[in-house]
């Protein structure tokens, strides 16, 4: 986590998520899959050959690249492209706390600490009335916290550095550092039409144009700029 | 020539002028801000190496001058509700913390008998420019007792100028032991745990040795805590110096 200026003079704080080797290993078409739009299989990360089974070993083969330790589908329409002053989705494992108490896990208040309780400080409580006669399901009590899918919406990406693949995501993300997470177009209702016509066509690697090294939102002060003044 | 002895005194030849060469002297002191070191933990050294280019290329644009946690400065903002959209700050400087961009320090000054503390980050692109008026280091590294200090140790003119000095030599260590205001204070500076060299207890014996009940001595034989920076610092400092 990082902090960021804009022109104006206000601090954001900022993640950095970097995209290490990340290929296309399937392409479902509309047909196939039976949903609205197309998939994309993409893989992540570089992983060890071995500790994998044979089925899974195929994909990677008939992509012909490298095996990847994390494969996730997207739903993918015709154009995608990540440029900044986008607003993106972060999903990610969230940090595994193990078996906690339901006061860290639920957030519940407790008991007083003196005032005669006798050993009651952190539990529960009531779990259900009387005329309920059971406990619902669901009801909020201790467990294993953490190590679950959880995304953050509406992240505005403020920079990418495209020598080292590094976005700028604003705010913080689900996970540990260097853990593995997927990037994906924002599906707030507000958002819903910035993703839909990109400025120029995506990005080939075999293409002429180069892209600077840095690319920055229209609001991010960048270093080179002399202080930022008030006249 | 002849001695009061009347005997004649043996030649003795004149002292070797000693030539101190300046710009060796200047060369082989060098100063690593502390905030390019970066801390022990598990992320990526790309993170790192990132934020030390964000860090130069600031650096080459604003000049971040050489200080020290006891040193005075003067720091001048953009400020869009003052009415020359520009406040000017003195004070002495108590704390350095944070790593990286976000690396800040904390001025200290008592202004009309009222102690105000700022706490700046060195690289926000609202300051306009940050002054020296007197660098100096002093026995401690936290002068958070300040604020427990009497205050005629944290008063320092507005309109102080800049105490000139020479660029080859030593660094001055101001050996100032500062007297306190009674207790109750906001923490027990006397315990051994925040090593404070620069306060005069003036409490008795009996209450220094009942502190020194909460020492740990077995802290600094610790290896796990050891973190070695020196090659890391002179990786850094190469970085630092082509970039600059």
């Amino acid at each position: 986590m990082m902090p960021i200026w804009t022109k104006s003079g206000k601090r954001h704080s900022v993640t950095l998520l970097k995209v290490q080797d990340c290929h296309v290993l399937r392409y479902v078409s509309k047909e196939e899959s039976g949903g609205k739009t197309s998939k994309l299989l993409v893989g992540g990360k570089n992983g060890s050959p071995f500790f994998r089974s044979e089925s899974a070993m195929e994909i990677f083969k008939e992509a012909g690249v490298p095996r990847k330790q994390k494969v996730s589908t997207f739903n993918v329409t015709d154009d995608a492209i990540i440029k900044p002053g986008q607003f993106v989705d972060v999903t990610a494992k969230t940090i595994g706390k193990g078996f906690q108490g339901v006061m860290k896990r639920w957030g519940f208040k407790g008991q007083p600490a003196s005032h005669g309780q006798t050993k009651t400080h952190r539990r529960p409580g009531a779990i259900s009335t009387n005329k309920a006669a059971k406990v619902y399901r669901g009801k909020k009590m201790p467990g294993k916290m953490g190590n679950i899918y959880r995304t953050s919406y509406g992240l505005k990406v403020w920079r990418i550095n495209t020598k080292h693949d590094i976005i700028y995501v604003n705010g913080s993300v689900p996970g540990h550092t260097n853990c593995l997470v997927k990037v994906r177009d924002s599906k707030l209702p507000t958002y819903k039409d910035c993703n839909k016509n990109p400025p120029f066509p995506t990005f080939f690697a075999d293409g002429d144009e180069k892209l600077p090294e840095d690319l920055y939102d229209e609001e991010v002060f960048q270093f080179t700029d002399p202080s930022v003044t008030y006249a | 020539r002849v001695s009061s002895d009347g005997k004649p005194e043996k030649f003795q030849p004149p002292p070797k002028p000693v030539i101190i060469d300046k710009l060796k002297l200047r060369e082989k002191r060098r100063f690593l801000s502390p905030e390019f070191i970066p801390p022990r933990g598990r992320t990526d050294p790309l993170k790192y190496y990132i934020e030390r280019k964000d860090m130069i290329q600031r650096r080459k644009v604003f000049n971040i001058p050489e200080f020290y946690v006891g040193s005075i400065l003067a720091v001048t903002t953009a400020d869009p509700h003052a009415s020359e959209k520009t406040s000017r700050f003195v004070g002495i400087c108590i704390q350095r913390g944070g790593k990286g961009l976000g690396a800040t320090f904390v001025l200290r000054n008592v202004i009309e008998d009222q102690g105000v503390e700022i706490c700046y980050e060195l690289y926000n692109p609202r300051i306009q420019a940050i002054e020296v008026l007197k660098l100096e280091k002093r026995l401690d590294e936290n002068l958070m007792y300040l604020r427990d200090a009497l205050p005629e140790y944290s008063t320092f003119d507005v309109n102080m100028k800049p105490v000139s000095r020479l660029d080859h030599e030593e660094v001055p260590v101001n050996k100032l032991q500062v007297r306190m205001k009674p207790k109750p204070w906001l923490k027990r500076w006397e315990r051994p745990k925040y090593n404070i060299k620069g306060i005069k207890f003036e409490l008795p014996e009996s209450k220094m040795r009942e502190a020194q009940k909460w020492s740990q001595p077995w802290l600094e034989f610790d290896m796990m805590r050891e973190y070695d920076t020196s090659k890391l610092e002179d990786k850094i400092w190469k970085e630092v110096s082509e970039g600059l």
